[in-house]
């Protein structure tokens, strides 16, 4: 993985002592709030319902053993022994204090992390495919782009005040699991029909109160010109970006408003005045980055293990976490462990200090010292063995992160909702639980098959509710929560924006109404359909009539 | 000017050290419950709460204070914008960790 360089090493330390001289001037009165406010959200800092939480960067979702140990140290030493893993491959901690937050980044720079770009109107912390140089589909590892993305856009002047934060997502393979089409720029590594490798360029995705899936603007682009070709993108957008108007102010809303072809027109002119040599790395600086990417010392395995093989056999439950969480490897005889946050009732996404403690010595012993936090609130171990994958399911066990339920009705996504979240106008923690404890048998979750239930507290939609099959959007009206419903959405390569049903659901009955759907669902899909393919058949009246007839 | 209102109101803010919510009390004194908090009934008596927080700002306890509406009950006063209720009980899933939540939805901090 990346390792800092001096400059990296030197900026991140100056950032804490500058933060660390900026609070206790702010605990002085030196500061003021209205001083301080920027200057906090700046470093990952936000003021809550509660209390403060502090936003940690998981650069593009990936960690080492030592990293998470440092963060489950935090969470008991500075925080409630525990964290939350967000749908931007971040951590949050929920109950910092303000005096300890410069130790805090402190700790954090001890592991080559910090808060930085996890806040403001800049290119925020670049996501990527959470199995990134691991997957059997990827046609190249996304990450070396998505740290050259992240050195060339940290502080970059023309990018530091944009009309709004910028999210950039990126991914190796036909399989989009990065939700690439929902963001302000999604990027996909692929081949041409001379079998080079290229970027395809999407533009203009969101979420938020306008929901929209990005404009395929480039088919095509030669990797070595990503940097110039963004620049262009960027000085586009900075140029016509709607700086009046915060709602407006997206680039989502610049792509609609001129049209994906003449967004496109503009874009490509731009770069025909880009100095690019100017703004490519230099090839060294990219093979600098590519080798810290460069696939872990893997054995040399036959593909099949006998042993792994004869305790699928034998253990029913084992292999039903096989067949859930593990996934295809590129690597002869190893796997991807997909490891669960989503215990049945359990809050989405949180994990305890001893359990990162647990993920820390298993990526460790088991999987060549990395870890992926998943936009869908899961953990990733990598590069697992086959044949050590019975050990490691056993051990997961132990630490009740063992749940056989990616992509099943319980791997809920939730945002922090009206828990803590100071925006929010509903909780989405509890309705999560609700619903998971009612799905949550897992006979029941296996008959139901894949389905992606997806709830957020508020319009801001951090818990991607436009991507879910079931989508739930809290709301206030009255003095009581509301929570409205939408069927359809999908975050990945076939990405849609799902359609809301009709009239919203109390918290009471909003459970009752999803498992109204899910049956309709298995009443009439054909043939092994998923829901999201039953749904693209036959459409939203079925499950209309029967929520609204039985609520 | 008078600030206009249509109920009681009391005067809340965030704690700078720790960000909780806090509200003045009959005391003067900033109170994590809102049990004591001192109210005002009018729009002048609003006005004059505002300014109550003048104080703990400038000695750097408190941040981003405002009003809030609350409906008087038995059990004390109660806020009317759910909101506020809600972070007045705090999360309402377990807050300190090492055994895993199931379903346990109504722990307090
Ligand atoms: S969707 Fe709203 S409630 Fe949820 S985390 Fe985002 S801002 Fe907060």
């Amino acid at each position: 993985m990346y390792r800092y360089d001096e400059f990296d090493t030197t900026f991140v330390r100056q950032r804490v002592d500058q933060f660390r001289d900026q609070v206790n001037r702010r605990v002085s009165g030196e500061l003021t709030e209205e001083q301080f406010r920027p200057l906090r959200l700046m470093n990952g800092l936000y003021l809550q319902l509660h209390a403060y939480m502090l936003r940690v960067a998981v650069p593009y979702g990936t960690l080492n053993a030592a990293q998470m140990r440092k963060l489950a140290f935090i969470a008991d030493k500075y925080d409630k022994g525990y964290g939350h893993f967000t749908t931007r491959q971040n951590i949050q901690y929920n109950w910092p204090k303000l005096p300890d937050v410069p130790d805090i980044l402190d700790h954090l720079a001890d592991v080559e992390m910090h808060a930085i770009q996890t806040s403001g109107n800049c290119i925020r912390n670049v996501t990527a495919d959470q199995w990134s140089g691991a997957a059997a589909d990827e046609v190249e590892d996304p990450r070396p782009y998505a740290e050259l993305m992240r050195q060339w856009s940290s502080l970059h002047p023309e990018f530091s005040f944009l009309p709004r934060k910028f999210k950039i997502a990126v991914t190796g393979a036909q399989a989009d699991r990065a939700a690439i089409a929902y963001h302000d720029i999604g990027l996909r590594l692929k081949k041409n029909g001379s079998d080079e490798i290229g970027f395809e360029v999407l533009v203009g995705g969101g979420m938020g109160r306008t929901p929209m899936i990005a404009a395929r603007i480039r088919d095509w682009l030669p990797k070595q010109e990503l940097l110039a070709y963004l620049e262009a993108i960027m000085r586009v957008y900075n140029l016509h970006g709607r700086r009046d108007n915060k709602y407006k102010a997206r680039i989502k809303i610049l792509v609609h408003e001129l049209g994906a072809e003449e967004f496109t027109s503009q874009v490509e002119e731009e770069y025909t005045r880009i100095d690019a040599p100017r703004v490519m790395p230099p090839a060294q600086e990219l093979e600098r980055i590519a080798a810290y990417f460069a696939p872990p010392a893997f054995d040399d395995l036959q593909d099949d293990s006998p042993k792994f093989m004869q305790h699928e056999e034998e253990d029913a439950a084992f292999a039903q976490w096989v067949e859930r969480n593990v996934a295809a490897h590129k690597q002869r005889g190893y796997a991807i462990v997909n490891v669960s946050l989503k215990p049945v009732g359990g809050v989405p996404g949180d994990a305890s200090s001893d359990q990162m403690r647990a993920v820390a010595d298993l990526a460790e012993q088991l999987s060549l010292d990395e870890i992926r936090v998943t936009h869908e609130q899961n953990l990733v171990l990598p590069h697992v063995r086959k044949q050590d994958l019975y050990r490691l399911w056993q051990e997961l066990k132990k630490h009740e992160l063992a749940d056989a339920n990616i992509g099943l009705a319980t791997d809920i996504i939730a945002c922090p909702g009206l828990d803590y979240c100071a925006l929010a106008t509903a909780r989405s923690i509890p309705i999560s639980q609700d619903i998971s404890n009612r799905l949550g048998d897992i006979a029941r979750q296996r008959e139901i098959g894949d389905l992606k239930i997806k709830i957020s507290g508020c319009i801001n939609a951090c818990g991607h509710h436009h991507a879910g099959h079931i989508g739930i959007l809290g709301l206030e009206k009255r003095g009581q929560e509301y929570y409205q419903i939408t069927l359809g959405g999908s975050g990945d390569e076939r990405a849609s924006v799902g359609e809301i049903i009709g009239p919203g659901f109390s918290s009471e009955t909003v459970t009752d109404a999803v498992e109204t759907i899910v049956d309709t669902y298995v009443g009439l899909r054909q043939n092994g359909e998923t829901f999201i393919e039953a749904y693209r058949r036959v459409g939203p009246d079925p499950f209309k009539e029967a929520v609204y007839a039985a609520h | 000017m008078a600030k206009k209102i249509t109920g009681p109101q009391v005067l809340t803010a965030n704690q700078l050290s720790d960000g909780m919510a806090v509200f003045l009390s009959n005391d003067n004194v900033w109170l994590t419950s809102i049990e004591n908090a001192q109210f005002a009934r009018s729009e002048e008596e609003a006005t004059d709460l505002e300014a109550c927080a003048l104080p703990a700002i400038r000695s750097n306890d408190i941040v981003d204070p405002y009003l809030i509406e609350i409906e008087e009950t038995e059990a004390g006063p109660v806020p009317v914008e759910f909101r506020e209720r809600r972070r007045i009980a705090g999360p309402s899933v377990q807050v300190t960790f090492n055994t895993r939540p199931n379903g346990q939805l109504a722990l307090a901090s």
